[in-house]
């Protein structure tokens, strides 16, 4: 079977964690994520009639208390970045983050992930936004881990385009 | 080559054609080629000048081996470029070795101290166990065992301490962390293994990146409870073995020899890895090895039965020894009681000092030697020493056996002692019984000497006519002192025969004595009978007397009834009762020899 590692970036409390709880495997406790950054935790997905592992790399938020380790980004084979749709500064907080990733370890694909697509009335990125991003290349995808929309497709998704790689 | 044929063809056209129009023609021709002919003349330049090919090459020369690498893989460029690499190393090396060593300092400084480390760290290990388990009831159990196999006990300890299993290996792609190949032990429950390599990855690297670990340092093992996790990084690849226990040291060179062998094996797999492990399933066999080969599960049903061989045999050895030691303490005894029994030798006190008998006490010169009697005893002289002063002892036969020491009794003589009396028999010379009769009493242990039973040879010769004189009785008839009749020639022959005895001792120097005695029967007063004897013998005296005889050798005496030659039963014996007896003593004489 296929493994992919792949990378899941946002900032602190963008529902990274939230997203992936109830549709991956999970056999570590959420303890790893505040004292070494990173969980690792495990998705299989179907693409193209196969099934692909993704070993994901649940990296915690940067915050002011913690830096992301750069290391463990190596050798992923494509990333999401989370934000929080009712955030808008997570939304830059990513762009800037993307920018190091980019510089510092790989150029591979990636899903800009709009989380919390729930909340609809606190929603803080326009469509203008979205429009400017996706024709920057971004593949966008709106989730809610509250109520499972779209959260496998992003999985799939993700899937496919390293395997396109 | 081609230049020179280029400028030969022009020459060869114009010895052809030499007309006019020739030279036309040359105009146009050089209209046409001269830019093409100043090109390759300028080509031609650039290749015989050896600088500025040099100078063309350097400008390409990275670019061509950077394109080589990609286009055929490392190899055969490696292979081209080994041997000038070595030899410019060797050169480098020959000229000035400090560059290189200067280069390869910081590579080879943390290899040396992390390996010196390990090895201190395995003996310090093997050390702790070693006195952990020195004292307990296992170390109790291990020596025995120790014992039963002759090993030392040092080795029976790592042995048993070292028991450990390892439960899962783990080949992990070092740049992605994903799993490459994972094998698990029989009975042992699992966690899924993709997500288990990535967390040891992210634990590896965030040790990695949190103690700024320099790049030849790496995390090596991990503890969980009893479980322990030793990791072996190479450059493409990490081997990450689960043991439960304590896994000996030389293990983590299994680990390395095996990472080794994969990273040998599979370095185009590991290069080109894109997340399809399919390429490392031929490395289970070699992680399988890992996990069989050090697999060692204690052998639970062999051991009750060892343990029963151990003590009956233990068993039979304590009775053994012990049954030994009686033995010996028995012969000891036995042989303490021998020489106490001996003559000659007394026992004051003994003990037992570190397996020694040390025994105290007197011994005669001429009683037995000990060290003999130990050895007569099947005991070792060596374990025995014996301090006995010497004295003299007053045993019968050790005094018995100096009495022939100091009197060298001839053939034919036995002394013998009976408490302080010396007993002498046999036959010997008089000048050899004058002697016992002078120094025996001198003799310590000798209160008396009794030599009754020892005679003369000289008087040997007069046995015969001794025994037949005494063999005489004279018989009176009831109630009369004077004899029978009949008896003339028994009276003279025995005249004579005292006769003879006296003249042939007295040559000899033996004085002879003759006792005659009395006897009467039962008939009459006893009164009578005493005075009838006395009178009997007194007429035979007088008798012999008359014949010749010596009266001062002739003594008388009557016995009455007191001593009858016969019991009375008959008349035959009652008549021999009324008789006259001689017999015959000699005492040697004052002027003999």
């Amino acid at each position: 079977m296929l493994q992919k590692k792949i990378c899941m970036l946002g900032s602190f409390s963008v529902g990274k964690t939230s997203l992936v709880r109830r549709f991956v495997e999970s056999i570590f406790s959420d303890a790893y994520q505040t004292s070494i950054g990173v969980k690792v935790d495990k998705k299989v997905v179907r693409v193209n009639n196969e099934d692909v592992t993704l070993v994901l790399w649940d990296i915690h938020g940067e915050d002011v208390y913690q830096k992301i380790h750069m290391s463990y980004l190596r050798g992923m084979s494509g990333y999401l970045l989370v934000i929080d749709g009712t955030r808008r500064q997570t939304l830059e907080d990513a762009l800037a983050l993307n920018q190091r990733v980019t510089q510092e370890v790989a150029k591979v694909p990636a899903i800009l992930v709009l989380n919390k697509s729930d909340l609809v009335d606190e929603w803080e990125i326009d469509s203008a936004r979205e429009s400017e991003l996706a024709a920057a290349g971004w593949t966008i995808l709106r989730t809610s881990a509250k109520t499972g929309a779209s959260v496998e497709q992003v999985f799939s998704q993700l899937a496919a385009a390293t395997l396109a790689e | 080559m081609a230049d020179q044929a280029h400028r030969r063809a022009p020459t060869n056209q114009t010895e052809e054609n030499p007309s006019a129009n020739n030279h036309a023609y040359e105009e146009l021709r050089h209209l046409i080629i001269a830019p093409e002919q100043e090109e390759l003349a300028g080509i031609q330049e650039r290749l015989d000048d050896r600088a500025r090919r040099t100078q063309d090459v350097s400008s390409v020369v990275a670019e061509a081996i950077s394109m080589r690498r990609d286009q055929h893989g490392e190899r055969a460029l490696a292979q081209a470029l080994a041997p000038t690499v070595q030899e410019t190393l060797r050169e480098s090396v020959r000229r000035d070795p400090h560059p290189l060593a200067d280069a390869l300092f910081p590579v080879m400084g943390p290899a040396i101290r992390k390996s010196i480390s390990e090895a201190l760290r395995g003996m310090l290990e093997s050390f702790n166990e070693a006195l952990e388990h020195s004292l307990s009831a296992r170390g109790i159990k291990w020596r025995i065992e120790a014992l039963r196999t002759g090993k030392p006990f040092a080795e029976i300890v790592l042995m048993h301490s070292l028991l450990f299993r390892v439960e899962q290996v783990f080949l992990i792609h070092r740049h992605t962390g994903l799993v490459l190949s994972h094998v698990v032990a029989r009975q042992v429950a699992t966690q899924d293994a993709s997500m288990v390599a990535g967390m040891l990855s992210a634990i590896q690297q965030f040790v990695h990146d949190s103690f700024d670990s320099k790049d030849q340092e790496s995390l090596d093992s991990l503890n969980v409870g009893e479980l322990e996790v030793w990791i072996e990084e190479g450059p493409g690849a990490v081997l990450a073995a689960v043991i439960r226990g304590h896994a000996p040291s030389d293990y983590r060179l299994t680990m390395k020899e095996t990472l080794e062998e994969i990273q040998q094996r599979y370095s185009s797999a590991l290069e080109n890895f894109r997340g399809d492990a399919a390429p490392f399933l031929s490395a289970e066999e070699l992680l399988t090895r890992l996990l069989a080969a050090q697999h060692r599960e204690p052998a639970a049903t062999k051991k009750p039965r060892a343990a029963l061989a151990t003590i009956a045999i233990l068993g039979i050895l304590v009775l053994a020894y012990f049954g030994y030691s009686l033995y010996l303490m028995y012969e000891w005894s036995r042989f303490l009681h021998a020489v106490r029994g001996q003559p000659g030798i007394t026992v004051i006190s003994y003990d037992r000092e570190g397996g020694r008998y040390h025994i105290q006490g007197f011994r005669d010169p001429l009683a037995a030697d000990p060290n003999i009697l130990l050895t007569q005893a099947g005991l070792d002289p060596k374990n025995a020493q014996f301090d006995l002063a010497p004295y003299y002892s007053l045993d019968d036969s050790i005094v018995a056996q100096r009495a022939r020491q100091l009197l060298h009794p001839p053939d034919g003589v036995t002394l013998s002692e009976n408490h302080g009396e010396l007993q002498v028999e046999g036959t010997a010379s008089p000048q050899w019984i004058s002697r016992v009769q002078e120094r025996a009493p001198y003799i310590a242990g000798v209160a008396s000497v009794d030599t009754s039973h020892l005679q003369n040879s000289h008087l040997l010769q007069l046995n015969a006519p001794k025994s037949a004189v005494e063999s005489v009785i004279l018989v009176f008839p009831i109630g009369r002192a004077g004899l029978e009749p009949g008896q003339e020639n028994t009276v003279a022959q025995t005249q004579k025969g005292i006769r003879d005895i006296v003249d042939k001792a007295n040559r000899l120097g033996e004085q002879t004595t003759v006792e005659l005695t009395g006897h009467s029967d039962s008939t009459g007063i006893e009164g009578t009978n005493m005075l009838l004897s006395q009178e009997r013998a007194d007429n035979i005296r007088d008798i012999l007397i008359r014949g010749g005889v010596q009266p001062t050798t002739l003594h008388t005496r009557g016995v009455g009834t007191t001593q009858p030659l016969r019991p009375e039963d008959t008349e035959e014996n009652r008549r021999l009762n009324r008789s006259v007896t001689f017999r015959i003593t000699f005492t040697p004489t004052a002027s003999g020899n």
